[in-house]
């Protein structure tokens, strides 16, 4: 299925051909399109092509309340939607000069970290697909089940939870939810060696993925590879740590690296993460039954509710790597401006385009999976 | 925010630059104000001197009565973990300014954007194509002036749509109820 503006490059008496890699191919992650040409297998010349996507996220927002984009904003990233509400509403926070209860931070964190155990069992399906291993695949998705089921005792929704709200959450948590969400990560840590076995000491796996997309330090400080991309480089940068938000700066945690910058050190970063959420989220429930109080700070009637003048710039460590909002007010009802920086605004363009030149044509899904790539995010 | 408070190295570079305000919005949040033709001056001196190697997003912000175009450089240090948000603005038209691309390079996905949603045209970036909207005729989508209500009920005339299906329900007595 050609797009209506392809138009093919006529390339007489040479060995060139190029290819279409997406929208509709099972190696490209979401609605995308690579323009790729080749020698043999060998890739010459690569060109993203986003657009399939737009929803126009931004110019709707315009149009819309502060309280009604907070239905809006999720549905801008589809494996992982709490880092935006959390953004949004955090950009809302600084505007408004609101203060979030201390017992709605800790079950914010809690989300988010939940939120990051999903995307990434989910990516660390995808990443193992392109290269035939698909069990790890449905055993991701699978386990990513029972936390879905988990979001869904909470918020009612599996996927676009709409649960963190300017001011902090919805609903506290329900009776008994900690000691669910015990057991999942009781069941998850058990898990893990199994994933091992199959996936993550996979000597098919690691032929497959070592050397490939390699990302230098200098590279990766230069094009803006942030989150776990950048962590496989060797750099322990975070944004819960270096500019932390909620009770991040209370909680402990190590920041997983790894050195080689390459499709598996990538993969391993993510698997680290998982133990690290889990860590943080054994703390969460050890720590919110101890915290009472509100679960949201006063607001004024939602519907006409002006937020005073002033713009502010939110950014959140979400699963895929620095999330942020840029939301401007001039003291109205609506916003006048909000501007989303996706994680993968840069790695699903300009960092997958400059991987990929001069690699094989099978290593190209492998690469955009391992950057964790979310065009959902790039299109907005 | 006192000079004090301001960690040495950038209260250093900021005074290189002539006009600049700047103030601090929250913790780790500076706000600069400068004038357009020392912005890359400023960006060049974050990134040599204070370790702003991390250019998070440029926002385009369009304000019709000014006539003019708010661009703001959000910029991350990791080490002196502060937030720069450095404000320009330039007029509409001709809507032009230069791209700071050769000193960092993730400027230049931020460009081609504000280029294809506001159509502000950025001198020396490498790429302006189109990326999102590569079929799209109209105006920047993203200014003010385009209003998307108006531009749906202009081009897609609901009241006109009879396809077969609906006169066959409007046949039986049904169809679109308003």
């Amino acid at each position: 299925m050609r797009p209506e503006n392809y138009q093919p490059v006529e390339h007489p008496a040479s060995q060139e051909y190029e290819l279409y890699f997406g929208p509709n191919h099972p190696g490209i992650e979401g609605n995308y399109a690579l323009k790729v040409r080749l020698t043999g297998d060998e890739i010459v010349g690569i060109r993203a092509d986003g657009g399939y996507l737009h929803r126009g996220f931004e110019k709707i927002m315009e149009d819309r309340l502060w309280i009604q984009n907070v239905a809006l904003v999720p549905r801008i990233c589809v494996p992982d939607p709490p880092p935006m509400e959390e953004t949004y509403a955090r950009a809302v926070e600084m505007i408004g000069g609101l203060e979030v209860p201390e017992r709605a931070k800790w079950i914010r964190a809690m989300i988010l970290e939940m939120s990051r155990i999903c995307g990434h069992l989910f990516i660390l399906g995808g990443t193992a697909a392109p290269i035939g291993q698909y069990s790890n695949m449905f055993w991701g998705v699978a386990d990513r089940d029972y936390f879905l089921d988990l979001f869904e005792a909470l918020t009612g929704a599996r996927v676009y939870h709409m649960f963190i709200t300017p001011g902090g959450v919805r609903r506290d948590i329900p009776d008994g939810f900690l000691d669910k969400l015990s057991h999942i990560l009781d069941y998850l840590e058990a898990r893990l060696p199994e994933y091992d076995d199959l996936f993550f000491n996979n000597p098919v796996f690691h032929k497959r993925a070592e050397g490939i997309g390699i990302i230098t330090q200098e590279q990766a400080l230069a094009w803006g590879v942030t989150g776990p991309n950048l962590r496989a480089c060797g750099l322990a940068l975070d944004v819960r740590r270096d500019d932390p938000y909620l009770i991040y700066d209370k909680l402990e945690f190590d920041i997983p690296t790894e050195t080689s910058g390459d499709v598996l050190a990538r993969t391993m970063v993510r698997r680290s993460e998982i133990i690290e959420s889990i860590k943080i989220l054994r703390q969460i429930i050890q720590h919110l039954p101890q915290i009472k109080g509100p679960i949201r700070c006063n607001l004024p009637n939602p519907l006409a509710w002006n937020l005073p003048e002033g713009d502010a710039y939110a950014r959140t460590e979400a699963q895929k790597g620095e999330l942020a909002f840029y939301a401007v007010s001039t003291g109205g009802a609506k916003p006048w401006r909000v501007h989303v920086r996706g994680p993968s605004s840069m790695h699903a363009v300009q960092v997958l385009e400059k991987l990929c030149l001069g690699g094989r044509i099978e290593d190209i899904a492998l690469i955009m999976f391992s950057l964790d790539a979310c065009p959902p995010e790039v299109d907005r | 925010m006192s000079n004090q408070q301001l960690p040495e190295i950038l209260a250093a570079v900021f005074r290189e630059i002539p006009n600049l305000v700047f103030t601090e919005q929250t913790a780790r949040r500076l706000r600069v104000e400068l004038r357009p033709d020392t912005l890359p001056a400023l960006l060049e001196l974050l990134k040599g001197r204070a370790g702003y190697l991390h250019l998070s997003a440029i926002s385009c912000v369009d304000w019709p009565e000014l006539d003019e175009f708010e661009l703001v450089y959000h910029l991350w240090s990791y080490e002196v973990k502060t937030l720069v948000s450095a404000h320009i603005y330039i007029p509409k038209n001709p809507g032009r300014y230069v791209s700071v691309y050769d000193i960092f390079t993730p400027a230049a996905f931020f460009e081609r954007d504000i280029h294809e949603m506001f159509g502000v045209y950025f001198e020396g970036s490498p790429d302006m194509e189109r990326f999102i909207l590569t079929e799209w005729t109209g105006p920047p989508p993203m200014l003010k002036s385009f209003s998307s209500l108006g531009y749906v009920e202009e081009t897609f005339k609901w009241e006109q749509y009879s396809p077969d299906w609906l006169k066959e329900i409007q046949a039986n007595g049904g169809g679109i109820v308003e």
